[in-house]
């Protein structure tokens, strides 16, 4: 099965990093999308998302500069927890 | 078109996530998806109660789930463990626990952990915000 | 077949209650015949520490209620192996309960990707 991971702070993302597998999404809200713009993240094939309300909502959207990270919004957010069979909201 | 629960457990005026809860909540019906039930728990119960007073320019983030609650008919369930402990009172609650008032906001019911479980075996998906 | 659960414990007692409050929801999803794994990583694996005494703090000790899981039918019952060399900690050191494995995270990953619901609090 394949899992949408949803990170919502910052330093939780190394942290489930270890448990999420190749074919997994992960996407960051909230105050974690500032690791959208430290540069490039040590993810292992995983697709990369990142809500851009909350991006806006901080004045971060300009800065991710990495291709890397797919920028998301509410209307796709939801349609990617139906893309992946599960959602994970690593807390 | 999928059915969703959701589980809640961010401390409403602490933290983003009831607003993501409610903004992603408001975005999954808008797609004619439904929504079964909203599960509060742990910090999240705080949310229930009718006597919170945000300044007028701020949300205020009982009424927007009661809003929805109310327009789209949606189950709005605070754990009761979870409730009491935090100082969410029902009618019922208050008398048991020969308390001298209740809190419990009307578009919210009271009930136990059971409803998370079988939200989960009936719906298609269960998104947590906390 | 019903769907089943991991819940994961990854924070330390008992700064938070998520510990007690994920132990609850075990125990419901147990009573509704859900195949339940719980899983303990990173500081999550100090929620089975021996020993704790947190009546000193005025807190309930919920770590008796892991002993517990099995007969409320949660066998299995699994411990992260890196969080507990990186924490210097070893198994003879946790509370026993009957079935407890260490597994690797490369096991843990694969575990999680089978699971139909994942939590953590």
């Amino acid at each position: 099965m394949k899992s949408l991971y949803i990170i919502n702070q910052p330093q939780k993302l190394n942290q489930a990093l270890p448990f999420i597998s190749e074919q997994d999404g992960i996407l960051l809200i909230e105050d974690a999308v500032v690791v959208a713009t430290y540069g490039s993240v040590q993810a292992n094939h995983q697709t990369l998302y990142v809500l851009v309300e909350d991006l806006i909502a901080r004045g971060l959207k300009d800065k991710v500069g990495v291709e890397q990270w797919n920028l998301v919004d509410y209307p796709q957010f939801v349609e990617l927890t139906l893309q992946y069979d599960k959602s994970v909201s690593w807390l | 078109m999928a059915t969703y629960s959701l589980l809640v457990t961010a401390n409403p005026y602490s933290s983003q996530g009831q607003l993501s809860a409610i903004q992603f909540a408001k975005t999954l019906l808008e797609q004619g998806h439904e929504l079964m039930r909203v599960f509060f728990y742990a910090d999240g119960v705080l949310v229930a109660s009718r006597l919170h007073a945000p300044p007028a320019d701020e949300i205020n983030l009982t009424k927007a789930w009661a809003k929805l609650a109310i327009e789209k008919d949606i189950e709005l369930i605070a754990c009761v463990t979870a409730a009491n402990k935090r100082g969410i009172v029902n009618v019922a609650e208050a008398e048991r626990n020969a308390l001298t008032g209740n809190n419990l906001d009307p578009a919210f019911e009271i009930s136990g952990l059971g409803q998370l479980t079988e939200a989960m075996l009936n719906s298609d998906r269960l998104i947590t915000f906390g | 077949m019903n769907k089943s659960i991991c819940i994961v414990f990854n924070k330390t007692p008992y700064g938070s209650q998520a510990g007690r409050e994920l132990l609850d929801i075990a125990l419901m999803a147990a009573a509704f015949d859900m195949p339940i794994t719980a899983l303990f990583v990173e500081q999550g694996v100090y929620q089975l520490l021996k020993g704790q005494e947190p009546d000193i703090l005025d807190i309930k000790n919920h770590s008796a209620t892991f002993k517990a899981l099995p007969l409320y039918g949660i066998e299995d019952i699994l411990v992260e192996e890196d969080a507990l060399q990186k924490f210097n900690l070893n198994v003879q050191e946790l509370v026993e309960i009957d079935g407890l494995k260490t597994i690797s995270s490369s096991h843990a990953q694969s575990l999680l990707a089978n699971s139909d619901f994942i939590l953590t609090l």
